[in-house]
């Protein structure tokens, strides 16, 4: 008998059982789906750490305050705020160090103009910003040095912020917008960077004196963190061990004792993310795996069920000159054709889904080509691993007592 | 040399501690041609020695000799294979796929033969054994559109489609009334006399047995008598005096 009439008798028997092909077939799909779908997650995360590498420049250094990577031991390490402004002035003398700009943010606020009204957070941070993240303007301009001493309530905006506040269109600069009670003039309007290539919007921000966010809006003297530039990229590494030198003399940290601040490269960032990206990626898979496996259980149970149903048509097959090989293969392809199908249908899900997540809920999500034939290889594993043994049970029929079968 | 050579077959099964003797000590020759009829009581070794001339079974002992060869000790797809290219069932029961056409239901043994792999030829092969049957003009129905005689014709061209050289029938008018039952035997009797098939036919009716050629008697796993029937009926004479009925 040749394969593609097995699966035509395959086709034509689940045909047949309409419903209960389809519920069999659920299974897979659901399985197939979830697998997907997190796996998407998991690389849509893998991808967005790259492109923020990519695009912030690779010789950029971030410090944080507080230092999570000493271990979980001593509770509250990693939100310790002990970096300051004066830190920053110390590193801008750290030689290789071009630019630095302090970072603290003020999130929750809403944002008013008009009866236009929108959510993002505020981001303070220093006059180096657009040098640093190569980011130009589109109108206005950035805040001076000035603004950022006296804590001026000025602000630039990305395009999707001035959009969501101003749907008329026109000129912004010079506008007044409240963030939450405070009054802020728009003095500048940062080009459109669009969404990047995993759905995040690059365009829904503010910025705003450091000083501002500081006294004004949170009433803090700390900061949250900086991010430096160094001159060149190829003695990034000394320049961030220097930072860390400066730092740990500024904080008084004793030989042995682990660090309040964390200064790492992008790299670093990427390197350490990448970790926990493929952690969680392997985690959620499995999970799915596990519905997988139950797809897989119930394409089992209802194979088991067929065999017995049709034990007379397999006595009668076996009567007229089937082989066991032959019988054995029809079912296998009729639990193949189940998990195949299934699965295919389940690869289209996890793609909807997937997209809808980044559509949605702006979640980065990428459904790669080696992971679609990577769950496809699994449905087809799937269905031949759990159809082997009712196929193999209905090939081991003793063609009279199937024939006798009631 | 005759087509089947059967010699001190024996058949035992062990059902718990108690041995079943189901088949003593067989021995019979049957020749190319015939048309056996087979009777005896219920529980004689009818329907096993049968199973095994049909090769679905083998023999606890003995030898059976099909077309001069020793087949009772093959591998299950040689005897597989045999089924397929020799050998033709006919049930009691039908044993007709639910939901398939008549046409599909023939097709079915060629599906197991290599030899018939193309599409258009199945077709072809089954059309022209339904015609042997009498329903060319039913090959769309499905079986539960059918009545039982039909459903019996479609059988047994289903047992035809591989040209086998042996048909096997295990009550085949079980299920049937008798006028139907004697259309089923004139089909029998056409393809015994017109294209040589031999024709081994389970029957509990004496009446049946006699459109046989010879009668081999069972009783308790052994052959009682052995006799050539002497006044043969004809099937197809019997139809034609039969008061004319609304046909098919
Ligand atoms: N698979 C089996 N296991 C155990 N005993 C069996 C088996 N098949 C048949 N027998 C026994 O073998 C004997 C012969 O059975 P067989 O079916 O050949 O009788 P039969 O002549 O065809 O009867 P009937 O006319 O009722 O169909 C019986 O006693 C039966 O119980
Ligand atoms: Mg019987």
């Amino acid at each position: 008998m040749t394969i593609f009439m097995t699966f035509r008798i395959a086709l034509k028997a689940l045909n047949r059982n309409k419903m209960r092909t389809a519920l069999t077939m659920l299974g897979m799909i659901i399985g197939v789906g979830a697998v997907i779908t997190m796996v998407a997650l998991g690389n849509g995360a893998q991808v967005s750490i790259e492109q923020a590498v990519q695009s912030a420049g690779t010789n950029v250094i971030m410090v944080n305050s507080g230092n999570f990577s000493s271990g979980g031991v001593r509770q509250g390490q990693g939100m310790s705020n002990t970096m300051t402004p004066d830190d920053a002035v110390a590193i801008r003398e750290v030689p290789g160090v071009q630019f630095l700009v302090e970072t603290i943010n003020n999130r929750g606020g809403q944002i008013v103009a008009g009866n236009q009204n929108w959510n993002t957070h505020v981001e303070g941070t220093n006059v180096d910003l657009p040098l640093i993240k190569n980011w130009p303007l589109e109108s206005g301009q950035f805040f001076t040095p000035t603004d950022v001493l006296s804590a001026s309530k000025v602000c630039v905006i990305g395009t999707t912020v001035k959009n969501m506040l101003f749907p008329d269109g026109g000129d912004v600069v010079e506008q007044i917008i409240r963030i939450g009670k405070h009054p802020f003039k728009i003095i500048g309007v940062l080009i459109s960077k669009g969404q990047s290539s995993v759905g995040q919007d690059q365009d829904d921000v503010i910025y705003a004196p450091f000083t501002t966010v500081q006294k004004k809006m949170r009433g803090v003297t700390y900061i949250e963190s900086m991010t430096v530039s160094a001159a060149s990229a190829d003695n990034i590494r000394q320049t961030s061990d220097a930072i860390a030198a400066v730092l740990r003399v500024r904080h008084k940290i004793q030989p042995g004792d682990s660090d309040d601040f964390m200064v790492r490269t992008l790299e670093d960032i990427a390197a350490m993310r990448t970790e926990t990206t493929k952690t969680m990626t392997y985690l959620l898979a499995s999970i799915a795996g596990v519905s997988l496996l139950v797809g897989g259980i119930g394409i089992m149970n209802i194979m088991l069920v067929s065999v017995t149903e049709r034990t007379r048509e397999i006595g009668l097959r076996l009567a007229i000159g089937a082989r066991g090989g032959d019988v054995l293969m029809q079912f296998l392809v009729e639990a193949v054709v189940i998990s195949l199908l299934g699965g295919s249908i389940g690869i289209g899900l996890g793609y909807g889904l997937s997209r809808g997540l980044t559509q949605f809920l702006q979640w980065p999500t990428y459904v790669s080509p080696q992971a679609v034939l990577v769950a496809f290889g699994f449905a087809a594993g799937i269905g031949i691993f759990f159809g082997f043994y009712p196929a193999r049970k209905a090939s081991a029929l003793d063609p009279i007592e199937a024939l006798r079968y009631e | 040399m005759s087509l089947i050579s059967v010699r001190d077959l024996k058949k035992t099964y062990i059902v718990g501690d108690i041995e079943v003797r189901a088949l003593r000590h067989v021995s019979l020759d049957v020749e190319a041609g015939e048309f056996l009829a087979v009777t005896g009581p219920s529980g004689s070794g009818k329907s096993t020695f049968m199973h095994i001339l049909g090769c679905l079974d083998r023999p606890t002992s003995g030898q059976y000799f099909l077309d001069g060869k020793d087949v009772s000790r093959l591998s299950k797809n040689d005897l597989a294979r045999i089924r397929n290219h020799q050998i033709g069932f006919v049930f009691q029961g039908f044993n007709l796929l639910s939901r398939t056409t008549a046409l599909e239901n023939v097709e079915l043994p060629l599906l197991y033969n290599s030899a018939a792999s193309k599409g258009s030829d199945r077709k072809r092969r089954a059309m022209e054994s339904l015609k042997l049957v009498g329903l060319e003009q039913r090959t769309h129905h499905l079986p539960n559109q059918l009545s039982g005689g039909q459903q019996q014709r479609v059988a047994i061209a289903r047992s035809l489609i591989n040209n086998p050289s042996i048909l096997l029938a295990d009550e085949p008018t079980g299920n049937l009334d008798t006028k139907t039952s004697i259309e089923v035997m004139d089909v029998f009797q056409t393809l015994n006399k017109e294209r040589g098939i031999t024709v081994l036919l389970i029957t509990h009716e004496r009446d049946i047995a006699e459109y046989g050629t010879r009668i081999v008697a069972f009783r308790d796993g052994v052959i009682k008598t052995d006799e050539k029937i002497a006044n043969r009926r004809i099937a197809s004479v019997e139809l034609a005096a039969l008061p004319p009925v609304s046909v098919d």
